[in-house]
C-alpha cells in the first residue's frame, strides 16, 4: 500500500504549508516506514539528517527526534489493525522560518490531538505507565494539526526555527 | 543500546549505553528484570552514557521506581546530560526520582 499525496490532499495541505513556496524551501525530504517500531532508528537517522542540513543544535535535534518518535510510534501502534502491515509517510519541509513534519497514513481515522494531556504533576504511585507520547509532542513542537483527507490521516507538526535574519532574532 | 547491571557498594547499578528508544525498549525491559528483586538494595540508574530516551524508556524507569518504592529501595539517577534532564523536566519525572 503505497502512500502518495493525492490532488485533494495536496490542495488541503496548501493551507497549512502555504509558507512553503518551492523557491523558498531550504529542504524537502521524505521517508516511508512500515508500522513496525523496530524501524524507529531509521526515523532517527532521517530526523538527524534533516537537523544536520538545517544546522540545528544538538539539543533541538534531540527534541525533534523525540517529538517525531512519539508521533510516529503513536501511528505505528494505532493506525492499522494489529498484525496488518501499513505504511507511514513522513515528510520534512523547511524554510528559514520554520520546519514542518507531515506524517501521513492510510489507517483508521485517528486524531491524536484529541487526546487529553498527561498529568505530569502526579506522584510515582499515581502515575499511569503510559500517556506521555502526545504530551511530549505538544511540549516540543509549536503547533500540531490533524486532518482527515482522502481517507488518510495527516498530522502536521511545526517548529519555529530561530531566525538567522537580523531584526527577527 | 546496551544495559549492564552490576552490584557496587551494596547498590544495584544499571548502566545504559546508547539510545533508549521504542525499538530498544523491549530488550532493555528484559535486561532490567534483575532489578525486580531489589529488596535491601538501592538502585542507581547510570545515564552517563545514555544518549537519548523517549517515552518508552521513561516508562521502564517508572516501572523500576514503582517496583522499588514499596520494597523500601531508593532509585537514584546519575550522570544525565542536559538534554536528558530537559526531557525529565518536561515530563515531571524530575520530581519522581532522586539524583546523584
Amino acid at each position: 500500500m503505497k502512500i502518495a499525496r493525492s490532488g485533494q490532499l495536496k490542495k488541503s495541505l496548501q493551507g497549512t504549508l502555504d509558507i512553503m513556496e518551492q523557491q523558498d524551501a531550504r529542504l524537502i525530504r521524505s521517508i516511508t516506514l512500515p508500522n513496525d517500531t523496530q524501524t524507529i532508528p531509521q526515523l532517527a537517522e532521517f530526523v538527524d539528517g534533516v537537523c544536520e542540513e538545517l544546522d540545528l543544535d544538538m539539543g533541538t535535534a534531540m527534541q525533534l527526534n523525540l517529538a517525531l518518535e512519539e508521533a510516529v510510534v503513536n501511528v505505528m501502534d494505532y493506525a492499522y489493525p494489529a498484525g496488518t502491515r501499513g505504511d507511514i509517510l513522513i515528510e520534512a519541509q523547511a524554510n528559514d522560518v520554520r520546519l514542518i513534519f507531515t506524517i501521513i497514513d492510510k489507517g483508521f481515522p485517528f486524531d491524536p490531538t484529541a487526546k487529553e494531556d498527561a498529568d505530569v504533576t502526579l506522584s510515582a504511585e499515581e502515575r499511569p505507565i503510559g500517556g506521555l507520547g502526545i504530551y511530549l509532542v505538544r511540549q516540543i513542537m509549536d503547533s500540531i494539526n490533524y486532518e482527515r483527507v482522502d481517507d488518510q490521516n495527516v498530522l502536521t507538526l511545526c517548529k519555529q526555527l530561530k531566525s538567522v535574519t537580523a531584526g527577527e532574532a | 543500546m546496551k544495559t549492564t547491571i552490576t552490584e557496587q557498594d551494596g547498590n544495584l547499578v544499571a548502566k545504559f549505553e546508547g539510545r533508549l528508544d521504542t525499538a530498544a525498549a523491549p530488550q532493555t525491559e528484559q535486561e532490567l528484570q534483575p532489578l525486580k528483586n531489589c529488596q535491601g538494595h538501592n538502585i542507581i540508574l547510570d545515564c552517563s552514557e545514555l544518549a537519548y530516551i523517549s517515552s518508552s524508556g521513561l516508562r521502564l524507569f517508572l516501572t523500576v521506581l514503582k517496583n522499588a518504592k514499596p520494597l523500601g529501595s531508593h532509585v537514584y539517577i546519575s550522570g544525565m546530560n542536559q538534554e536528558l534532564r530537559n526531557v525529565f523536566t518536561m515530563t515531571g519525572f524530575i520530581n519522581l526520582f532522586e539524583f546523584k
